[in-house]
């Protein structure tokens, strides 16, 4: 007995699993870093920055952040048009197709899965220029539906094959087993199937929107007006028009980064096990 | 039980099944054929004409792609490309190695928690922290000179961006500490989709770190690797918002990539036409890159 107690407290220090941490700590540290100096460069002004780079003291420039929001404010309301308009439109598509592909018996199924499990697999690089002129011949030019109507088309075909396997994997039972009598098949869908596909429904849904509001070169062919135009091109816009201004600049770019971060740590769990979940079945 | 339902099944008409099926899949399919498929057939139609955007479009037939074969900075552009592609492959390997490392870690709290800081840098704006580096290599104002300055070695300061020499190499290294989160929650899934009781064999016959990575974890997640080598391949040969953000494919043509060439013959040039070309090439080349990738380790899973 005692010399167990004995044993036990001369385990050695675990130099294996400390090595482990230390390494991913300063992994993150790094990955951590550009967000920290801009966190830090928003609260300086202009004299501070050339002079005190490397300090970090009073008096700090709260102002940046009023100034930069007079300028943001609009774009943060256009970025969330376009970004709820996208994630609307993909996942009510998304939703019906992948049950009707996971669920459903019909001629011609195989077939059209093919056509979107295809495009799915090419490269999208010939898109840009075409996509251009087919928006530009709609005359939908300067408005929000080319980011809206393009990211439906070309981001779904992913999204219906992920919830095709998860409408797959789902017991036949369940399905069944609810269904309605009399009720038709889109009133089993809007009542019952899409109850039971909720979490599928809302990790789509994040990635949709996270996107969407990080994308920045289709917004900017697409949308020539200054006012209508996102968070993302404004950013890079502001940023050449006011070189050297890092406290507001940076300010900007830290109000820019807080709306998803914020929804990042309400939907955490769900983000990380999702993103981590959709990827197993390869 | 189950009779009745399969007949109920099929006395349904397989035209009233297709009608059903239709109404569920069509605006998906609808908003795919207009929105993805056309763009993509109308570039290779395009690419056989000369077309300013305005004007009525000129067949040229492969006009366009003689053209690309003696253009010098389409060459220029290849070949950094070739360099940007190269040094992405290998810089997957310190995310896998991390991913790994993470995976050891027996403390799940703790566990949880880097992974959340993983996931940070995917949330914030891609462009912010782009700019952010921008702002690192600022020659006046930027970091790294500062740090170099305070070092007491002003000799060594550098333009950074603006050094032709040195440029490729600042945007490669905008990737440090060149761990990709999306890349290691891939791993990550990999990892925990593999049953405990491998981990706990592999235990008991003693493998050390290192045999461990190399007979145990990489094996395990080579269809994970696989998965997240095509989208690197695909980004680093089509992608260019970083150089069309911080150097416009400066200085000279020292960072040019084909995708950013592309961009610029149509929205800066006015070259609809040759855009489309080089789009066309472009599509083609990822794609046989891919395809060649894949059948490589086709290949080795089978040796």
């Amino acid at each position: 007995m005692a010399t167990q107690v004995q044993a036990r407290r001369q385990r050695p220090f675990p130099w294996a699993e400390a090595l482990k941490h230390a390494a991913i700590v300063l992994v993150c540290l790094a990955l951590l870093f550009p967000l920290f100096l801009m966190v830090m460069m928003s609260v300086k002004d202009k004299e501070q920055i050339v002079y005190e780079f490397f300090a970090i003291r009073p008096p700090f420039h709260l102002e940046n952040y009023t100034i930069a929001f007079g300028y943001i404010a609009p774009l943060i309301s256009n970025s969330v048009v376009l970004a709820v308009g996208s994630t609307l439109l993909t996942v009510s598509v998304t939703a019906l197709a992948g049950y009707a592909f996971g669920r459903l018996e019909f001629p011609l199924k195989n077939l059209l899965f093919g056509i979107l499990f295809a495009k799915m697999m090419l490269p999208g690089i010939m898109n840009l220029i075409p996509s251009f002129t087919l928006a530009w011949k709609l005359g939908i030019l300067d408005t929000p539906l080319p980011v809206i109507l393009f990211c439906a088309g070309t981001s779904q075909p992913f999204w219906v094959f992920v919830m095709r396997t998860f409408v797959a994997q789902q017991p036949r039972e369940l399905f069944e087993s609810m269904r309605i009598d009399g009720a038709s098949e889109f009133q089993n869908f809007r009542y019952l199937a899409v109850p039971l596909l909720r979490p599928m429904i809302a990790l789509m849904s994040i990635n949709v929107f996270v996107f969407v509001w990080n994308d920045y070169i289709w917004p900017l062919v697409t949308i020539q007006s200054f006012e209508k135009r996102p968070l993302t091109v404004g950013l890079a816009y502001l940023t050449q028009a006011n070189p050297g201004d890092y406290g507001m600049l940076t300010a900007g770019y830290v109000i820019a980064a807080l709306p998803l971060l914020v929804l990042f740590f309400i939907s955490m769990r769900q983000f990380i096990e999702g993103l981590t979940a959709g990827s197993i079945k390869l | 039980m189950a009779a009745p339902r399969v007949a109920a099944r099929r006395r349904r008409r397989p035209l009233d099944q297709l009608l059903l099926g239709l109404a569920f899949v069509a605006p998906a399919l609808l908003l795919n054929l207009v929105f993805d498929w056309y763009p993509m057939f109308d570039g290779v139609y395009r690419s056989f004409y000369r077309w300013d955007g305005y004007s009525t479009a000129v067949w040229v037939g492969l006009g366009n792609f003689e053209r690309l074969l003696n253009d010098s900075v389409f060459r220029t552009a290849l070949w950094n490309m070739v360099f940007f592609l190269a040094a992405a492959i290998v810089l997957m390997f310190p995310t896998l190695v991390a991913s790994v490392i993470l995976f050891r870690i027996r403390h799940q709290r703790t566990q949880f928690v880097y992974r959340v800081l993983f996931c940070i840098p995917m949330v914030v704006p891609w462009l912010v922290i782009t700019l952010m580096w921008q702002f690192m290599y600022n020659p006046q104002y930027g970091l790294f000179n500062r740090l170099i300055e305070a070092l007491g070695m002003p000799d060594l300061t550098q333009t950074w961006l603006g050094d032709p020499e040195l440029v490729k190499w600042c945007l490669v290294f905008m990737g440090f500490p060149f761990v990709t989160t999306n890349a290691a929650l891939i791993y990550l899934g990999g990892l925990k989709s593999v049953s405990e009781s491998v981990w706990e064999a592999a235990a008991l016959d003693g493998a050390g770190p290192v045999q461990k990575f190399l007979y145990l974890e990489l094996p395990l997640i080579a269809g994970q690797f696989k998965l997240n080598l095509i989208g690197t391949i695909t980004a680093a040969m089509t992608g260019y918002g970083t150089q069309l953000i911080l150097t416009k494919g400066g200085p000279g043509f020292a960072s040019m990539v084909p995708g950013l060439y592309m961009y610029f013959s149509a929205f800066k040039s006015q070259k609809y036409g040759y855009a489309a070309s080089i789009g066309l090439t472009l599509f083609l080349m990822s794609l046989v890159i891919t395809l060649l990738s894949m059948r490589f380790f086709k290949d080795t899973e089978e040796a």
